[in-house]
C-alpha cells in the first residue's frame, strides 16, 4: 500500500492536467513575428517575408461566430481595413485567417471563403486558410477576432482584441488596431502593445 | 360490497379535491421572476425574502439551468468567452453588491482553455434595504442578465427582469433562501491563507499554505491574461501547503506590479465525504514558503481515483463477505454440510475437496467475467448482475435450486451410492460435488453485490481487460477462501461433530432456505414476465417435480422422465420479458417517480431535492434496504417535509439509459443511490453508501 502511494505522489507530483491538442505558442511583442507561408482562398501561396517594408494585419476570423457577424454587421471591421489603410497611406497588407478545423464552426472551403469575403464587404487583401490550425497554434490565436499587427520590419507591434467593447457599444469604444495605426504612422511607439482578445474560441 | 367500495373512493376524491383547490391559493408575491427560456439556458431572478424592512439585507440571485454539454464563463473566462453579467437598475432604496461566483471548472475546448460552469449554477448578490424605504413600497428590482453560453459554438444570451419586493415586515421565501444560503455556504471565500508568487524560469509560482489535506488542486487567476490558460499547470503537494505552477500570461511580461487575487479549488475530504472547495487568496510577490516535506494527497474515495491495487482488496472482500449473503447461503450450507460428512476422513481428501471447490468457483467467475467482456466489447451496455436480466437464466436458475431443495428434502438421489450417508462415498463423486458446488455458489452469488464490490465491480469493468480479470480473480478467491482455508484447518475440521442420523435432518431443513430461494426467484420472474411468466415457471416447476418422481420408476419411466425435464427446462425460454412494474410501492403516502435523466433535469429546475434509487428486482441488497431504511416512517416523513422527489430506475431488466447513467457514477450494478441537493451545481448527484440507515438518510434530506 505505501509503495503504491508513494508512486501516487510521484505521479502527482509532476503531473499536469494534460490536454490531447498539441500546445499553443505565445508570441511576445516587440520582436520577429514568426514567419510562415498559407495558401489563400484563391490558391496563392503568401509568406510574411513577402510583405517586409509594408504593415500587416492578422485578423482570426469566422464568419458565423456572434462576435465577427456583429464586427461586419456594423461596419466596424470593414471601417477598421479603411482607417487603418488611409493612415498608413495603403501600405497596409490585411490578412484574414480561418483556422476552423474541418467539421467545426467557420471552417470554408476556398470558393466558399470567398463567397463569404464578398457578401460580408470585406476589404481585406487575401483570406488564409489554415484548416489544420498550424498558423493558429504558431500565433497563440485564441479568440475570433484575434488582431495581430506586424510593422513593415517584421516586429509584431500589437496583439489582441480589436477593442475594448466585448458586447459592441462600438461607436464609444477604443479601437486599438486604429490607434497602433496612427502612432506607428507618428513613429511613435504602440501604447498598447498587447490586450486580452475577446470572441468565440477558435474552432480548432 | 361494490357500493361501500365506490363510497369509500369518493369521500377520498372529495378529500383531494379540496385540498388540491386549497393548495391552488400561492401567496400573491412569490419572490421569483417567471422562468425564462433563452435558449440554452433557462434563467430566472429569485429573492430570499418576498418581504423586507427597512434597513434589512437580503440576497437576490440569477438562478440559471443550462443544457447539457453547454457551459457559461466565471470572473475570468479563460482563453476566450465572456463572464457571467447582471447589471441593476434599482430605485434609490435598494443596493446591490457584487456577484457571490460559485466555484468555476476548467472547461477544455482543443487547445482552448476556459473557466466556467456547467449545469445549474446560481449566482447570489448581496442586497441592502435603506432606512428610507417605506412600509407599503414596492421596490422594483430591474436589470438584464447577460451570459454568452457556448458548447461546440458560442451563443449570446440574455433576459431583461423585473422582480418587485415589498417593504414591510420581513417574509422570507424558504425556499429560495434555503437555496441562496447553501449557494454562499459553497461559494469560494476570502480566506486567510498565507500565498506568494514568483516568476522562476518562465513559470508563475505560486505558493499556497494550506490547512486541509489537498489533493488535484487547480489555481484560477482573477485577472484575465495574467496566466496563459491553454497551458497545463503543475503542483505539487507538501504537508502544509501546496505549490502550483503555472504559465504566465503576458501581463506579467513586466513583471508584478502588485498583489494579485487566485482562487485556489482542491478536493478534500469532509465528513467523510469527497468534497471539491475553493479559497481565494491574494498571493503577494515575493519568496518561496516552505510548504513542508512532500505529503500524500487526500484519498479521496470513487470509481475515478480508485487504484487497481484498491480495487483488488475490495474485491477480495467483498468475495469474502459474499459468502454470507442471503442468496448464498443455502449453497454454502450444502459444502458445510458435506464438510461435516468427510471431517473426519483423510487430510488429502479434503484438501482435494477445498481445492476442486475453489476451482469451481474461480472456473465459474472467469465464465462469467469473459461472457461479460464479450458482450461489452459487442457493445451492449450490460453490468454485474446481467445474467439475472434475462428470465430465461432466471428460470433456468430457479429449475435448478427447486431441484437441489428436492434433493435435500430426500425427493431423490444422486446415483446410487449415496444411501450411505455414514461414510465411504466415491471420492471421484465427491470431486464432482465440489466443484460443482463451487459453480453453483458462484451463479447464485451473483445479484447479491456486497459492500466493497459495487466500487472495485464498477473500477474493473472500465478498466482493460487484463485489470478486469484480476479484479474478478480477486473476488472468486476471496469468496473461495473461506473453504479453502478450512479445508486446511485441522482443528477447525476436528471441532466439526462426527457423522450421524442428524446429518440426514439437517440436510433436509436446509432444503427449506433453498425453497426460499426458488421462490425469491419466482417473485424476480413474475415481475420481468408478467402473469404469464409466472404460470409457466410454476408449470416448469410441476414437470421436473413430476420427472423426478418418474425417473425412480422402470426404465421406460425414466425416458419418458428425460422428457419431461427438457419440456421443464424448456418452458423458462418461452418467458416473454413483460414491461417491468416499478419496485415495490409500500407507501402511498411518498410517491414514486419512474426515473428518466429528462425528469431529474426538470424536477432540479424546480429547486426541489432530488433521491434516484437505481435498482432492480433481482437485487436482494436493493430490497432489504427498500423494505427496511427507506420504509421507516420518519424517512418518509422528511421526503415529504423536504419535498424531495423518489425517482426509481429499475434495472430488473436490460436498460441502456440506465446502464449508461450508472457508468457515469463508475458502477456496473445495482444498488446505487443518489442524492442532488438544491444547492448542488454540478450534474452529477451525490452517492450514497450502499447500505441505508435511517440516520444517513435523515441526515442527507435535512441537511446536517
Amino acid at each position: 500500500m505505501k509503495m503504491t502511494r508513494k508512486t501516487a505522489l510521484m505521479l502527482t507530483a509532476t503531473a499536469a492536467l494534460a490536454f490531447a491538442a498539441p500546445a499553443m505558442a505565445e508570441v511576445t511583442t516587440n520582436t520577429a513575428a514568426p514567419d510562415f507561408t498559407a495558401v489563400d482562398s484563391n490558391g496563392i501561396s503568401h509568406s510574411l517575408s513577402d510583405f517586409k517594408g509594408k504593415t500587416v494585419v492578422l485578423e482570426w476570423t469566422n464568419h458565423e461566430c456572434p462576435y465577427v457577424v456583429r464586427h461586419y454587421k456594423d461596419g466596424n471591421m470593414q471601417g477598421t481595413q479603411e482607417a487603418t489603410k488611409s493612415t498608413l497611406n495603403d501600405d497596409v497588407v490585411w490578412l484574414s485567417v480561418v483556422s476552423s478545423a474541418p467539421g467545426n464552426q467557420g471552417y470554408v472551403t476556398p470558393a466558399q471563403a470567398n463567397q463569404v469575403k464578398a457578401d460580408k464587404g470585406s476589404n481585406a487583401t487575401a483570406v488564409l486558410l489554415d484548416p489544420t490550425g498550424e498558423l493558429g497554434r504558431l500565433y497563440g490565436a485564441k479568440t475570433t477576432p484575434h488582431m495581430y499587427v506586424v510593422d513593415p520590419d517584421g516586429t509584431l507591434s500589437y496583439q489582441g482584441a480589436i477593442d475594448d467593447k466585448p458586447r459592441g457599444e462600438s461607436s464609444s469604444a477604443t479601437n486599438y488596431v486604429k490607434m497602433a495605426a496612427v502612432e506607428m504612422a507618428a513613429g511613435q511607439a504602440v501604447s498598447n502593445p498587447q490586450t486580452t482578445p475577446y470572441g468565440c474560441g477558435v474552432k480548432y | 360490497m361494490r357500493a361501500k367500495i365506490s363510497m369509500r373512493f369518493l369521500h377520498r376524491f372529495v378529500i383531494a379535491f379540496v385540498l388540491s383547490l386549497m393548495a391552488g391559493g400561492l401567496p400573491a408575491f412569490a419572490a421569483e421572476t417567471e422562468p425564462v427560456d433563452t435558449g440554452e439556458v433557462v434563467g430566472q431572478v429569485v429573492s430570499s425574502h418576498d418581504v423586507v424592512a427597512p434597513g434589512q439585507e437580503f440576497y437576490v440571485a440569477v438562478s440559471t439551468v443550462i443544457n447539457d454539454h453547454w457551459h457559461t464563463y466565471w470572473a475570468n473566462p479563460g482563453d476566450s468567452g465572456e463572464p457571467f453579467d447582471v447589471s441593476f437598475e434599482l430605485p434609490s432604496e435598494l443596493s446591490a453588491g457584487d456577484i457571490i461566483w460559485p466555484l468555476p471548472k476548467p472547461i477544455p475546448t482543443g487547445p482552448i482553455v476556459n473557466y466556467g460552469f456547467e449545469g445549474s449554477p446560481l449566482f447570489p448578490v448581496h442586497f441592502k434595504v435603506s432606512d428610507t424605504a417605506r412600509a407599503g413600497d414596492v421596490l422594483e428590482i430591474k436589470g438584464l442578465v447577460y451570459y454568452l453560453v457556448c458548447y461546440d459554438i458560442c451563443v449570446p444570451e440574455e433576459f431583461e427582469f423585473n422582480l418587485p419586493i415589498t417593504v414591510g415586515e420581513p417574509v422570507t421565501d424558504n425556499r429560495w433562501a434555503a437555496n441562496i444560503r447553501i449557494a454562499i455556504n459553497d461559494a469560494p471565500a476570502a480566506s486567510d491563507l498565507r500565498a506568494t508568487m514568483r516568476l522562476d524560469n518562465e513559470t508563475l509560482v505560486v505558493d499556497v499554505l494550506t490547512r486541509d489535506a489537498v489533493s488535484n488542486p487547480y489555481l484560477f487567476p482573477y485577472k484575465p491574461s495574467l496566466n496563459n490558460p491553454s497551458a497545463p499547470q503543475s503542483f505539487a503537494i507538501g504537508e502544509r501547503g501546496v505549490q502550483m505552477s503555472l504559465e504566465p500570461g503576458f501581463v506579467l511580461d513586466n513583471g508584478f506590479k502588485g498583489d494579485e487575487q487566485f482562487l485556489l479549488t482542491y478536493d478534500s475530504i469532509v465528513d467523510g465525504q469527497a468534497v471539491r472547495a475553493g479559497h481565494i487568496i491574494t498571493a503577494q510577490p515575493g519568496a518561496a514558503l516552505d510548504i513542508g516535506a512532500a505529503a500524500m494527497p487526500a484519498s479521496v474515495e470513487g470509481g475515478a481515483s480508485m487504484t487497481v491495487l484498491t480495487a483488488l482488496i475490495g474485491a477480495f472482500l467483498g468475495g469474502l463477505v459474499l459468502n454470507l449473503m442471503p442468496c448464498v447461503f443455502p449453497v454454502i450450507s450444502m459444502k458445510a454440510l458435506s464438510f461435516a460428512r468427510h471431517a473426519h476422513d483423510e487430510r488429502s481428501a479434503i484438501r482435494a475437496q477445498g481445492w476442486l471447490y475453489t476451482a469451481g468457483v474461480i472456473a465459474t467467475f472467469m465464465l462469467l467475467t469473459i461472457v461479460l467482456l464479450a458482450l461489452k466489447a459487442g457493445g451492449t451496455q450490460i453490468g454485474w448482475g446481467f445474467q439475472l436480466q434475462e428470465p430465461w437464466l432466471v428460470g433456468l436458475l430457479a429449475l435448478l435450486v427447486f431441484a437441489i431443495g428436492l434433493n435435500l428434502i430426500g425427493a431423490f438421489e444422486f446415483g446410487t451410492g449415496l444411501q450411505n450417508v455414514g461414510g465411504g462415498l466415491a471420492a471421484k463423486e465427491g470431486a464432482m460435488g465440489a466443484f460443482f458446488t463451487g459453480a453453483l455458489a458462484v451463479v447464485v452469488a451473483t445479484p447479491c453485490t456486497a459492500p466493497f464490490m459495487a466500487g472495485a465491480v464498477g473500477f474493473a469493468l472500465a478498466q482493460p481487460a487484463i485489470v478486469t480479470i484480476i479484479v474478478f480473480l480477486a473476488l472468486a478467491i476471496g469468496f473461495a477462501a473461506p473453504f479453502l482455508l478450512l479445508s486446511y484447518s485441522p482443528a477447525l475440521l476436528a471441532k466439526l461433530p462426527k457423522p450421524g442420523a442428524w446429518m440426514e435432518r439437517l440436510k433436509e431443513i436446509l432444503a427449506f432456505p433453498m425453497f426460499g430461494a426458488a421462490i425469491w426467484l419466482i417473485w424476480v420472474l413474475s415481475l420481468q414476465g408478467g402473469q404469464s411468466g409466472l404460470l409457466k415457471i410454476l408449470m416448469a416447476m410441476l414437470l421436473l417435480g413430476f420427472a423426478i418422481w418418474l425417473m425412480q420408476r422402470g426404465k421406460l419411466w425414466k425416458i419418458v422422465g428425460a422428457l419431461a425435464v427438457l419440456g421443464a427446462i424448456a418452458l423458462p425460454f418461452t418467458i416473454a420479458t413483460a414491461s417491468v412494474t416499478t419496485a415495490l410501492n409500500l407507501d402511498a403516502k411518498l410517491p414514486k417517480l419512474e426515473w428518466s435523466d429528462a425528469k431529474v433535469q426538470a424536477l432540479r429546475a424546480e429547486g426541489r431535492p432530488v433521491f434516484v434509487d437505481f435498482t432492480a428486482a433481482w437485487c436482494v441488497t436493493c430490497k432489504v434496504n427498500e423494505l427496511g431504511a427507506l420504509a421507516d416512517g420518519k424517512v418518509v416523513q422528511a421526503f415529504n417535509d423536504t419535498n424531495t422527489a423518489f425517482l426509481v430506475a429499475d434495472w430488473t431488466n436490460r436498460n441502456d439509459a440506465i446502464a449508461t447513467e450508472l457508468a457515469k457514477y463508475g458502477r456496473s450494478g445495482v444498488p446505487l443511490y443518489l442524492y442532488f441537493a438544491p444547492d448542488n451545481k454540478s450534474v452529477k448527484g451525490d452517492i450514497l453508501p450502499q447500505i441505508l440507515t435511517v440516520n444517513m438518510l435523515l441526515k442527507t434530506l435535512e441537511g446536517s
